[in-house]
């Protein structure tokens, strides 16, 4: 395709041929870096005396961060980017997170029940009813509008970005104001739904094949999409 | 005779700069180039792919820390 040559290479003389803006003298970061390291090594230490859980979520923390920063993986991009530019492509990347966690929780969960120990983070199964619905609406809309999720708030606070800084300080708020008034909430919307856990009425391994074929679907759904998007071009 | 345009798209936030490009590349011809300057990563990886995806020419270079210029030429 000599046609699609030319034109790449016309782009790049056209960009030689631009006056080149002066570029200051990019300074080495590493030194930063190491420095970084030390303090976050020495932090994660002091930590472990406290408690090794701490230590322990400190680790998690910072190397979730680290992911999603360099992965530029963006839950509000998943939502967002079907509407507004037609690409799944950050939308099937969160499924397949989906995935993988939904096999990885089971079998820890599993594990417990086949010990006859209790299953942790069953305070987690509650019910499904409109307040969730309504709640992730609002989220979604406030999520575009703000530059990111909860993770995705954080993650770009770390970065240095000023905006999401303010959008931390109302992430506070609005998660307090929705604490304070969450007995109202579970009072009047919530209980009224119904807490299903999914191995109760499946079966843990009908559960799992269910939730990833599930998965599965939305995932050929959101290739679909990308393509007929693509088409319409 | 092709046309050259800069877009500055500083301090923005994620959707912000694709859709300041997808409105400017509407306005022009084939061949003309948009010089997108951008300093969210967010951005640097959403705006390179939907150009793409669109068909045209991009190359991006990092002029400084954090912060890149998107060079899209009109192709379709």
């Amino acid at each position: 395709m000599t046609e699609t040559n030319n034109t790449q290479s016309s782009l790049s003389s056209r960009r030689s041929s631009r006056p080149s803006r002066k570029r200051k003298p990019k300074k080495s970061q590493l030194p930063k870096a190491y420095a970084t390291l030390a303090v976050i090594i020495l932090i994660g230490l002091g930590l472990s005396t406290i408690s090794k859980t701490l230590a322990l979520f400190w680790v998690i923390g910072l190397s979730f961060g680290f992911i999603l920063q360099k992965a530029k993986f963006c839950f509000t991009a998943s939502m967002r980017d079907p509407y507004l530019t037609g690409s799944t492509s950050v939308t099937r990347a969160v499924l397949i997170a989906f995935a993988i966690t939904t096999v990885g929780f089971t079998a820890i969960k599993y594990g417990y029940f086949a010990k006859g120990l209790p299953i942790p983070g069953m305070g987690y199964v509650v019910p499904i009813s409109l307040a969730t619905a309504a709640g992730a609406f609002i989220f979604g809309i406030g999520m575009v509008i703000a530059g990111g999720c909860a993770s995705g708030t954080l993650m770009r606070v770390g970065e240095g970005f000023t905006m999401q800084i303010l959008s931390l300080f109302f992430f506070v708020v609005g998660s307090l104001w929705g604490a304070h008034d969450f007995g109202w909430w579970k009072l009047n919307f919530i209980v009224k739904g119904e807490a299903v856990f999914l191995p109760d009425v499946f079966g843990w391994f009908g559960a799992v094949v269910l939730q990833l074929l599930l998965i599965a679907a939305l995932y050929i759904a959101a290739e679909k999409w990308e393509n007929k998007k693509n088409e319409a071009h | 005779m092709s046309k050259e345009y800069e877009l500055d798209c500083m301090g923005e936030a994620c959707p912000v700069p694709l859709i300041k490009l997808e409105n400017k590349l509407n306005e022009l011809e084939v061949g003309d180039l948009v010089i997108v300057q951008i300093d969210h990563s967010c951005a640097m990886k959403n705006v390179p792919e939907w150009a793409r995806k669109q068909g045209h020419n991009v190359e991006i270079e990092e002029v400084d820390d954090g912060e890149w210029e998107v060079f899209v030429e009109k192709a379709v």
